[in-house]
C-alpha cells in the first residue's frame, strides 16, 4: 500500500545520519564543521516548517516567531538564571508551542492572503517588542568550569552530533505524521477543506495541532542555533531572513514530505555560505541573492520541489506498467452485503431527514425560501428544478457549509442547524462533491480512507472500512491500487462515492455524481447507486440528467426560486403544469393547450 | 491651564508629523493597492521597489548630479518624480519575463496552491532586490540632499518640517492626479474595471494581462515616487524595504483591498497611528502599534473601511 | 454570420460539447435552449475566446475565430452578455456603458451610441450616475445588455438572460429582447433553460443535451416539439 515501508524510510533514515556523521568525523577544517552544523540546523527549520505548511497548505510567512522565541527563552534562561541550556531548549519548546496556540487560535480563522500577511506580522512585531526590551545584542557566558554541562563543546563536531540527533528526531516525528491518519487528514485538508469536513475532518483541530508540533521543532532548533552562534539578537532571530529561508528551503527542497527540507538545505546553506565567505566583501548580501534566485526558479520550474520533480520523473515511468482497470461496462455488481455490515435497521418508510421552514437569503436574494419536506428512511430521493433553483444550497445547508437563516433539520432525531459540517458527517450523513479533487499521487485506496477516519479507532479499520467501500463501488480489485492522477472521469465519480460511503453513513447526499457522463458509465453508476441503497443507504441526489433519475429515483422533490413547488412520484411529478411552467415556461403550457399560433 | 498644555501642544504636533508622514504613506498605499486591486497579487517586493525609487532619485540628484542644475529645491522634487517611470520600466519587465509566469487570467481560478506561487515569487524577487540593492550600493546609510530638511515652518508652538510638508503636498498632488487618471481617463477605467471583475473585462475586449503588466509597472512606480519624496526626510539602506512592508500591507488593509483609492486614506491613517502611538509609547514601538491596528482590521473587519465584503481571498 | 462545425469542447474534464453545429444568419434571433449541464454557457465561451475547442471551426463573417484572441473578437463586432449578468459593480451605469464601448472606441461613435442605447431602457437613464452593485437583478440585467449593445456589435450573445430573476422581471427583459430585434434588427444569438420565452422570439432553435445537438428547426417546429419536453423533463 504504501509508497515505501515504515522500516525503509527508517532505514533510510539510518543511513542518512551514518553517513553525515562520517563525513563530519572527517572533515578537519573548523569552518567546513560549521557549515555541516548549519545545513543540519536549517534543515530541521524546513521540516518544522513542513509538518505546518508543507502538509496543511497554510503557508507560513513567519516561523521565525517560534524559532526567535524557543532561542530566546534558552538565552534568557541561560544568562538571567544561569539555567543549562539542557533544560533551556527544552523550555523554549514548551513556549514554542503555547505561542503556536496563542497565535493558531484567532490566525487559523483567516483565509488565503490575511493568513499569510498576519503570519508575517508576528515575527516582525517580536523583533520590534524584544528590541525595545533592550536585547540587542546578548553574548551566552563561557563556562569553563563544566562546559558540556551548558552545552558548551570545544570540538565543534559535538554540536553537528546534537543537530543530527534534532533533526533526526524531527524527521522521525515528521514521518510519522506524514504517514498517520493525522498527516493524511492534513493532506485532505490541504487538497480540499470543505471537502474534508464534509468526510468528518475537523479542520481547525488538525491544524492546530500541526502548528503545536511545527512550532515546538522550530523553537528547539532555535535554542540550538543560539547556542552554536552565542551571540544572540533580534534580527538574527526573528528576521525577515529567518521567516524566508525557513519556507525557501523545504519549497526548494520538495514541500510535504520531510525528506525535501534535508535536500534544500544540503544544497543551499552550503552554496550561500561558500559564495558568503569566498565573496562577501565584494558583494555582500549575496547570501539573500541566493535564497532569492533560488525560490524564483523553483516557482518557475519547479512549483513543488526538486524532491517531486525528480520522484514523479521515475514514477511516470512506471505508470504504464499499473494495471488498466477493468473496462467500462464490466463493472461487476457487488454481491448484497450481509445486514448488520452497512446500513441501519431503520424502519423504512419513517421520516429519516426532516426539513421545517428553512430558508436562507444571500443579501436581498433568497435562496431557498421556506422548504419543507421530508426524506424517508430506505429511498432515494431525487431534488430537481431549473437552473439556480437553489438545490446546491439546500445540500450546502443541510451539510452544514451554509448557516439556515430559519427552520429546522431533524436527522434521526438530531437537530443539524448550527452544527458544523465534521459533526454533521459523524452524525451519519455523506456528501459527494462535484468537483472530484483526488489526491492525484495516491492510491485509491488511501484516497477513500480519509473518508472512514471519522468513528474507526485504528488505521487497521479504517482500512477495511475502506476497502469494503470499494467493494460496494465495485473498485476493490486492482483498482484499489491505481494512482488516483491517471483515473477515467466515471472511476473517479466511483471513488468519490467510496470515500463518502467508507463511514457506513445513513444517508447519503450525491451532487450531480452523474454529470457529463456518457451512456454506458451512466448505467453502470445508476446500477450502483441502486445496490448502495438496497443495503440499507438512504440517498437524496440532485441530478440534471432526467432519464437517469426517472429510473432512479423513488421521488422527487422540485425546487423553483428556491421554493418548493412540486414532490411526488417522479412519474406524476414530470407530468405536473408547475413544475413543466417551471422548466419551460408559462407559455410552453398556454401553447400546449392552445396549439394554434 | 499650563500643565494641560505640554499634553496638548505634543498631540497636535504629533497629529501634525501624522498628517504629513501619512500623505507620503497613502502615495504608497495606492501603489500597491493598484497592484493588489487589478491582479489580486501580494506583492512582497513593493517595499523593495521603493527602495530602487529611493536610490534613483539619490543618484539623480546627489550621487551622479545629473539634476544638479535644478538647483537644491527643484532637484529632489524632480528626481523622486523621475524615480516613477524608471522603476515603471523595471516593474514592467519583470512582470513580463518572471510574474505573469505565475499570474494572470489562468491562474485566477487555480486551487489554492496556485495563488501562493505569486506571493512566493515576489518574496523570492524582494530578497534579490533588497540583497542586490546591498551588492550595488553598499550599507551605508543615504538621504537625498535638501536643505528642506533642515528646516521647518512654525504654526504657533507646531514645527512643520519643510522637507515633510513639500512631500505631503507633491504626494497629495500626485494622488489627486492618479484619482483624476483612475476616474476621468479610458485606461484608468479599464483598470478600475478589471479589477472589479477581470472575466466581463476580458468580454469587453480589454487585454486583461497587457493591462496586467502595466498596473504592475504603475503600482511599482508610485510606490517608487512616495519613497523618491521621503528620501529628503530620512536616511534609508538597501533592507529599507522589509520596514515599509507591514506599513504598507496595514495601509491597503485598512483602506479596503481592491479600493485603490481607499488605499490612500488607508495609508494617512496609518501614518496618523505611527506618529501619534509616540505619545503613548516608546519611539522604538511605533512599527508595533501599526502590526497591531493590522492586527486588529483583519481580525475584525477585514474588508476595511471602503473594500467589498465579498473580497476574494 | 456566424457558422459553428462539429465542435468537440472539453471543460472541467468533462467533453462539454460533442460534434456541435449550428449557423446564425445574419438578422437572425437564433435561440440554443436545454436543460442545465447541457454545455450552453460552454458554447459561449468557445465562440468568446475563453475556453479553446479541441476540435472543430469556428467561422465569423468569413474568417475563423480560432486564430483571434479573445480580446480581439469584441472589436470584431461579437458582444458577449455573460451568464449571471457580471456588471462592474463598483462602476456607475455610464460608466459601465462606456466600458461596453471599449471594444469600438476607434469608430468614435460614442456619443450618438449611448443615447440611443438608453432610449432602450429608460430606467438606465434615471440611474446614470449609480453604482452598477446597487441595482435590482431585473437593472443589472438590463445594464449588462446595454453594455452589450454600447460596442454596436453585429452580433449580440445573451447567456441565459432570466437566471435568478423573478418571473415577472423576465417578462420585462424578453420583452426588451424583442424590442431590441424589432427596431435594429440586430442578429442575436440567445441561450435560455426558459424554453418557451427563447422559441418565442426565435427564428430558428437548437436544443442542447449533454453536449450535443438533439434538434434544431423553425420556430413552429420546435414549440410545443415533445421532444423539448422530454429533454428536459424525461419523458
Amino acid at each position: 500500500m504504501r509508497r515505501s515501508g515504515l522500516a525503509g524510510q527508517y532505514l533510510a533514515i539510518a543511513a542518512f545520519a551514518a553517513v553525515y556523521l562520517l563525513i563530519g568525523w572527517l572533515v578537519h577544517n573548523s569552518y567546513y564543521q560549521l557549515i555541516m552544523t548549519l545545513v543540519l540546523i536549517w534543515a530541521t527549520v524546513g521540516v518544522a516548517w513542513n509538518v505546518l505548511s508543507g502538509y496543511s497548505g497554510m503557508i507560513s510567512f513567519g516561523h521565525a516567531a517560534f524559532f526567535g522565541l524557543g532561542g530566546y527563552t534558552m538565552t534568557i534562561a541561560f544568562v538571567q538564571f544561569d539555567i543549562t541550556p539542557w533544560i533551556g531548549i527544552p523550555l523554549g519548546v514548551l513556549v514554542g508551542m503555547l505561542a503556536g496556540i496563542v497565535i493558531g487560535l484567532p490566525t487559523f480563522r483567516l483565509r488565503g492572503h490575511y493568513f499569510a500577511l498576519s503570519m508575517l506580522a508576528y515575527p516582525l512585531a517580536m523583533l520590534y517588542v524584544f528590541e525595545w526590551m533592550g536585547f540587542q545584542e546578548v553574548s551566552l557566558p563561557m563556562k569553563r568550569e563544566a562546559p558540556a554541562l551548558y552545552l558548551q563543546f570545544n570540538d565543534p563536531r559535538a554540536y553537528m552530533a546534537l543537530a543530527l540527533v534534532l533533526l533526526v528526531v524531527c524527521m522521525i516525528v515528521s514521518l510519522h505524521v506524514e504517514r498517520s491518519r493525522f498527516g493524511m487528514s492534513l493532506t485532505a485538508i490541504k487538497q480540499n477543506e470543505p471537502a474534508a469536513s464534509a468526510a468528518g475532518i475537523n479542520p481547525l483541530r488538525w491544524k492546530m495541532l500541526a502548528l503545536i508540533v511545527s512550532a515546538g521543532m522550530a523553537a528547539a532548533v532555535g535554542g540550538l542555533y543560539a547556542v552554536v552562534l552565542l551571540v544572540v539578537t533580534p534580527q538574527t532571530m526573528f528576521g525577515a531572513l529567518v521567516s524566508a529561508q525557513a519556507l525557501i528551503i523545504p519549497m526548494f527542497g520538495g514541500i510535504g514530505v520531510f525528506w525535501g527540507p534535508v535536500i534544500g538545505a544540503a544544497v543551499l546553506v552550503p552554496l550561500a555560505e561558500t559564495l558568503n565567505a569566498q565573496l562577501g566583501n565584494i558583494l555582500p548580501g549575496i547570501q539573500g541573492v541566493v535564497y532569492g534566485v533560488a525560490i524564483i526558479l523553483i516557482t518557475l520550474l519547479a512549483p513543488e520541489g526538486i524532491y517531486w520533480s525528480i520522484r514523479d520523473r521515475f514514477t511516470s515511468r512506471r505508470a504504464a506498467r499499473v494495471p488498466a482497470p477493468s473496462t467500462a461496462g464490466a463493472v461487476a455488481i457487488p454481491a448484497a452485503a450481509p445486514p448488520q455490515q452497512f446500513g441501519h435497521p431503520a424502519a423504512d418508510g419513517e421520516a429519516l431527514l426532516s426539513l421545517d421552514g428553512i430558508s436562507r437569503a444571500f443579501g436581498g436574494l433568497r435562496a431557498v425560501d421556506d422548504v419543507t419536506l421530508s426524506i424517508k428512511a430506505g429511498t432515494i430521493h431525487g431534488i430537481i428544478g431549473p437552473n439556480g433553483a437553489g438545490k446546491t444550497t439546500l445540500f450546502n445547508v443541510i451539510n452544514g457549509f451554509l448557516l439556515a437563516d430559519t427552520g429546522s433539520i431533524a436527522f434521526a432525531g438530531t437537530e443539524l442547524v448550527g452544527r458544523k459540517p465534521h459533526e454533521i458527517c459523524r452524525h451519519g450523513i455523506g456528501r459527494t462533491f462535484q468537483v472530484v479533487r483526488a489526491f492525484p499521487r495516491m492510491t485509491v485506496l488511501e484516497n477513500v480512507i480519509v473518508g472512514a477516519y471519522v468513528g474507526t479507532a485504528s488505521n487497521v479499520e479504517a482500512e477495511r472500512f475502506a476497502m469494503a467501500a470499494l467493494e460496494r463501488v465495485g473498485m476493490a480489485d486492482e483498482q484499489a491500487q491505481a494512482i488516483a492522477g491517471g483515473l477515467t472521469t466515471k472511476q473517479l465519480r466511483l471513488m468519490e462515492l467510496a470515500r463518502a460511503l467508507a463511514p457506513r453513513p445513513r444517508l447519503l447526499l450525491l451532487d450531480e455524481t452523474l454529470a457529463g457522463l456518457a451512456h454506458d458509465a451512466l448505467e453502470d453508476i445508476v446500477q450502483i447507486i441502486r445496490q448502495v441503497n438496497r443495503d440499507g443507504v438512504t440517498v437524496v441526489i440532485i441530478e440534471h440528467t432526467m432519464q437517469a433519475m426517472m429510473k432512479l429515483a423513488d421521488h422527487f422533490s422540485v425546487l423553483d426560486h428556491g421554493k418548493l413547488i412540486a414532490s411526488g412520484p417522479p412519474a406524476s411529478v414530470v407530468k405536473d403544469a408547475v413544475v413543466i411552467e417551471a422548466y419551460l415556461g408559462r407559455k410552453w403550457m398556454e401553447r400546449a393547450k392552445d396549439p394554434v399560433a | 491651564m499650563e500643565t494641560l498644555k505640554w499634553p496638548i501642544i505634543d498631540f497636535f504636533q504629533a497629529l501634525s508629523t501624522g498628517l504629513l508622514v501619512g500623505g507620503t504613506y497613502g502615495l504608497m498605499c495606492v501603489g500597491l493597492g493598484i497592484i493588489f486591486g487589478v491582479m489580486r497579487v501580494v506583492n512582497f517586493a513593493q517595499g523593495d521597489f521603493m527602495m530602487v525609487g529611493m536610490y534613483v532619485a539619490y543618484y539623480l540628484v546627489t550621487g551622479f548630479g545629473i539634476l544638479a542644475f535644478l538647483g537644491p529645491y527643484a532637484g529632489p522634487v524632480v528626481g523622486a518624480a523621475l524615480a516613477g517611470p524608471i522603476v515603471f520600466a523595471l516593474g514592467w519587465l519583470l512582470h513580463r519575463f518572471l510574474i505573469s509566469r505565475v499570474t494572470g487570467a489562468r491562474v485566477v481560478s487555480a486551487e489554492a496552491e496556485g495563488h501562493y506561487m505569486q506571493i512566493i515569487m515576489t518574496l523570492g524577487v524582494a530578497l534579490v532586490l533588497s540583497n542586490g540593492g546591498l551588492i550595488l550600493f553598499g550599507s551605508q546609510p543615504l538621504s537625498v540632499q535638501t536643505p528642506l530638511s533642515r528646516e521647518s515652518w512654525e504654526i504657533g508652538p507646531i514645527f512643520l518640517n519643510q522637507a515633510r510638508s513639500v512631500a505631503f503636498v507633491l504626494a497629495a498632488a500626485f494622488a489627486a492626479g492618479l484619482y483624476l487618471f483612475l476616474t476621468r481617463s479610458d485606461l484608468g477605467k479599464t483598470m478600475r474595471a478589471a479589477a472589479d471583475n477581470p472575466i466581463a473585462a476580458a468580454y469587453m475586449g480589454i487585454n486583461v494581462d497587457r493591462l496586467h503588466r502595466f498596473a504592475f509597472g504603475l503600482g511599482v512606480g508610485i510606490t517608487a515616487i512616495a519613497g523618491g519624496l521621503i528620501a529628503s526626510s530620512q536616511s534609508f539602506q538597501p533592507y529599507i524595504g522589509f520596514d515599509f512592508v507591514i506599513v504598507m500591507y496595514a495601509g491597503v488593509v485598512l483602506g479596503g483591498m481592491g479600493s485603490i483609492l481607499g488605499a490612500f486614506w488607508g495609508g494617512l491613517t496609518i501614518g496618523l497611528v505611527q506618529q501619534m502611538s509616540t505619545l503613548i509609547l516608546p519611539y522604538q514601538l511605533q512599527n508595533t502599534a501599526i502590526f497591531v491596528v493590522f492586527l486588529l482590521i483583519i481580525f475584525f473587519r477585514p474588508q476595511g473601511m471602503f473594500g467589498r465584503v465579498s473580497e476574494r481571498p | 454570420m456566424l457558422k459553428i462545425r462539429s465542435l468537440d469542447v472539453a471543460y472541467g474534464g468533462l467533453k462539454a460539447l460533442s460534434g456541435v453545429s449550428l449557423d446564425v444568419e445574419e438578422g437572425q434571433l437564433v435561440a440554443v435552449v436545454g436543460p442545465n449541464g447541457a454545455g450552453k454557457t460552454t458554447l459561449f465561451k468557445t465562440i468568446s475566446g475563453v475556453v479553446t475547442p479541441l476540435a472543430g471551426e469556428i467561422v465569423y463573417k468569413g474568417r475563423s475565430l480560432l486564430a483571434v484572441p479573445p480580446y480581439e473578437r469584441a472589436k470584431l463586432g461579437i458582444a458577449h452578455v455573460p451568464e449571471g449578468r457580471q456588471v462592474f459593480a463598483s462602476m456607475t451605469v455610464m460608466e459601465n456603458l462606456e466600458m461596453g464601448a471599449y471594444a469600438r472606441r476607434d469608430r468614435r461613435r460614442r456619443p450618438e451610441l449611448l443615447p440611443s442605447v438608453i432610449e432602450i431602457f429608460p430606467i438606465l437613464a434615471e440611474r446614470r450616475q449609480q453604482l452598477a452593485g446597487t441595482l435590482s437583478g431585473g437593472e443589472q440585467q438590463m445594464l449588462a445588455i446595454a453594455r452589450g449593445l454600447a460596442s454596436a456589435p453585429d452580433l449580440l450573445m445573451l447567456d441565459e438572460p432570466s437566471m435568478g430573476l423573478a418571473p415577472t422581471i423576465v417578462d420585462t427583459v424578453f420583452d426588451r429582447i424583442e424590442y431590441i430585434r424589432r427596431t435594429h434588427g440586430l442578429t442575436i444569438l440567445l441561450v435560455e433553460q426558459r424554453v418557451a420565452e427563447a422559441l418565442e422570439l426565435c427564428d430558428r432553435g437548437y436544443v442542447l443535451e449533454t453536449g450535443r445537438m438533439i434538434l434544431d428547426g423553425s420556430h413552429d417546429t420546435l414549440m410545443s416539439n415533445a421532444e423539448v419536453q422530454r429533454a428536459y423533463l424525461g419523458h
